[in-house]
């Protein structure tokens, strides 16, 4: 059967050879064309367990760093137009430190209404005991004359009501120096709640006012605190744990906690406490509409100070993932 | 021997051709067919391959497929963080929302969240775009089918939607594989969606998890449902569950069916009709080979070649024709992601051996049964 290209045959050979060559192309078509479903490991890290606990019985929670002090949303017990503010976001402040003053100038001039009637009470005591003791005198000089016909008895009976009289005036004068005192005491409190300082030493978090704006006692405009302070040394973490899973949990274990989008960066948290009330879960999706029905345990952990501060990976409000070893049941 | 009976076959070129053309539409008809209806079927489980990390989901206990799901409260994420054995466990939501488009045009759209953190959950390949886009505010990617759809004949990079009140920038083109419905997907974070999409109480759909060993990813599965009580599905069960939900609840099945045994049919009956003519007519000359002392076994192996070289060609043209359908239909975006399984060639390749087998067989009866002398008459 040698092949000769003037006998070659349409059928017998070209035919053939095309429908080979056509399997050929199709079967690598076909083959090159499966669909990629190969399993990929994803690009960035998610929060995965730490080793220790990889296959071992554990809980998993989820939460937000909080300063150790909670977080203190400092209000005013005044209302008015803030007229100074002292203090800036990320400054640590001492307790008693001034964070902002409201206007004081209604305060300040009551003060100085009561410092000068202070001084007229002054002068009005003076003037009451020099009359007092005019009074006195002249009742004195009556009483020792013996001579009935030389002083009426009338004139008596006057210099006794005019002594007592002036004595009465002193008295009145006085009580007018306690209640002006009084006056500029209770103003000078005031100026002093006028000024509004920390309550304890931390971290200014963040400040809603500025100078000029008026704050009220009902809070500030859309329900913002005027400023946000907290104890950022250490740092806490509160996670939440799901009720059905909260009985499986080892409290007093330290927790394995690492922050959104940099789950590789897992840091050891030592256990504070856990909260004795479940409460219901606090969505984090900042929906007004929505409704829970879940409740959680929250537990409270302590951040290392290494994670923490300007240079660490946490931050207050931060969301985070942990977690936690269950306990050893079976 | 063998090339006398290949020339007596070619010999009649009409005969020839009608059988090689009867092979060849029956396989392209069965390749075809069954090679659409694979596809369209496995549009049913597209949701599930265009997520290519997630070993396994887990989702409500009355979820069925991708588009089928109920809502779990957002606590089930962490329930299934706390399983041994799991890796890693991200939420993802999906949900059907109200697009207004520019025009003014409301068009039905599915949104997908993926993780804020890691964008678990996106197809893995962008026709343009990165993932990255995702972090910008607003930004949503959308699937390319759905650009075809919503936007033709321009790029939808740029463009506003309103979803739910909420503006939305398309930043991003995905290369994802088109749901059954070919509805529009727009790919957010975890938490544009929540927004983008008219609030229930709970919204987590399912929680995409990643085993610690992909290998056990079945025995992991049961532990979540043990441990958590919720579903969890291995990504080729939930595929699987896809794919029967389209076959439970649409006619494809049956249409498709009737198409492939029209097929066979008529391959059965083409092809049978001219095998058994073009034997007949051939019978003298095979009476005169038996004359000259040629065995029947022979004369089996001389039809065996015969019947070998019809289906050589006619499968072969058979399936080129199907390859060059799919390849020439690949870019139209009603055909994206079509492929031809390697087992369908496979299939119609029995049924091409069976079709020419029982033919064959038929028409050597009469061959074996010629005496000699047949020759003569």
């Amino acid at each position: 059967m040698a092949l000769d290209i003037k006998s070659l045959s349409f059928t017998r050979q070209i035919l053939p050879l095309i429908a080979v060559i056509g399997l050929v192309l199709a079967a690598f078509y076909i083959l090159s064309g499966q669909p990629d479903r190969e399993l990929s490991d994803p690009d960035r890290e998610p929060p995965r367990a730490p080793e220790a606990l990889a296959n071992e019985a554990r809980v998993a929670g989820s939460g937000v760093v909080e300063p150790s002090s909670e977080l203190v949303q400092i209000g005013s017990a005044l209302s008015g137009l803030v007229t100074g503010v002292f203090v800036q976001p990320g400054e640590r402040v001492s307790e008693g430190q001034t964070l902002f003053t409201v206007d004081d100038r209604q305060v300040r001039a009551q003060l100085r209404e009561a410092e000068a009637a202070i001084g007229e009470a002054r002068a009005a005591i003076a003037e009451a005991q020099s009359a007092e003791a005019t009074a006195s005198r002249q009742l004195a000089l009556y009483r020792s004359v013996d001579d009935p016909a030389a002083v009426s008895r009338s004139e008596v009976i006057r210099a006794e009501g005019e002594a007592s009289a002036a004595a009465e005036r002193l008295r009145l004068a006085r009580a007018r120096l306690d209640a002006a005192q009084a006056r500029a005491a209770s103003a000078r409190t005031e100026i002093g709640r006028l000024t509004i300082r920390a309550p304890i030493a931390g971290e200014i978090l963040a400040v809603n006012i500025r100078k000029g704006e008026y704050v009220s006692t009902m809070g500030g405009g859309g329900s913002q605190p005027f400023i946000e302070m907290g104890q950022t040394q250490p740092m806490h973490v509160r996670i939440d744990i799901d009720e059905e899973q909260a009985p499986r949990i080892a409290l007093g274990q330290p927790a394995t906690v690492s922050p959104r989008g940099a789950a590789e960066q897992q840091v050891k948290a030592s256990f504070v406490r856990a909260e004795p009330l479940v409460v219901p879960k606090r969505s984090l999706t900042n929906s007004a509409a929505e409704r829970v029905d879940v409740r959680v345990l929250q537990v409270i952990y302590e951040l290392p100070a290494s994670a923490t501060g300007d240079t660490g990976i946490f931050r207050v409000g931060q969301q985070v993932d942990a977690y936690i070893p269950a306990r050893q049941s079976k | 021997m063998i090339w006398i009976a290949i020339r007596m076959l070619t010999g009649d070129a009409q005969k020839f051709f009608g059988l090689v053309f009867g092979i060849a539409f029956s396989t392209l008809l069965i390749t075809q067919q069954l090679t659409i209806f694979v596809n369209l079927l496995e549009r049913g489980a597209s949701g599930v391959y265009n997520v290519s990390s997630a070993d396994i989901w887990v989702m409500d206990p009355v979820s069925r497929t991708t588009d089928v799901a109920y809502a779990m409260p957002s606590t089930a994420l962490d329930k299934v963080r706390g399983v041994p054995g799991v890796e890693w466990a991200v939420p993802h939501i999906r949900a059907n929302a109200s697009v207004r488009t520019k025009d003014g045009d409301l068009e039905g759209v599915a949104v997908i969240g993926v993780d804020d953190a890691t964008l678990i959950g996106l197809p893995k390949n962008m026709v343009e775009g990165s993932a990255d886009v995702l972090s910008r505010p607003d930004s949503v990617i959308i699937d390319d089918v759905g650009t075809t759809r919503m936007f033709p004949d321009q790029s939808p990079i740029g463009e506003r939607l309103e979803l739910n009140d909420q503006r939305a920038v398309i930043r991003g083109i995905a290369d994802a594989i088109p749901s059954f419905t070919s509805t529009v997907v727009l790919y957010t974070k975890y938490s544009n969606a929540l927004n983008y999409v008219p609030g229930t109480r709970n919204r987590l759909s399912f929680v995409l998890v990643g085993a610690e060993d992909p290998a056990a990813a079945k025995t992991l599965s049961e532990r979540i449902e043990r441990e958590t009580g919720l579903k969890a599905q291995t990504r080729e069960e939930f595929a699987r569950d896809g794919v029967q939900f389209i076959i439970d609840n649409t006619g494809i099945p049956l249409n498709f069916g009737i198409t492939v045994a029209l097929g066979f049919i008529v391959g059965v009956a083409i092809v049978g009709l001219t095998f058994s003519l073009f034997i007949r007519d051939n019978i003298k000359q095979f009476g005169a080979l038996k004359a000259i002392g040629v065995t029947n076994g022979k004369i089996r192996r001389m039809v065996a070649a015969q019947a070998g070289l019809v289906g050589l060609i006619g499968y072969g043209l058979g399936v080129l024709g199907t390859v060059g359908f799919i390849s020439a239909f690949s870019s139209d975006p009603t055909f994206k992601g079509f492929y031809i399984p390697w087992q369908i060639p496979i299939i119609s390749l029995v049924a091409v051996a069976l079709i020419l087998g029982l033919t064959g067989w038929l028409a050597l009866r009469s061959v074996l049964k010629t005496e000699p002398a047949a020759v003569f008459r």
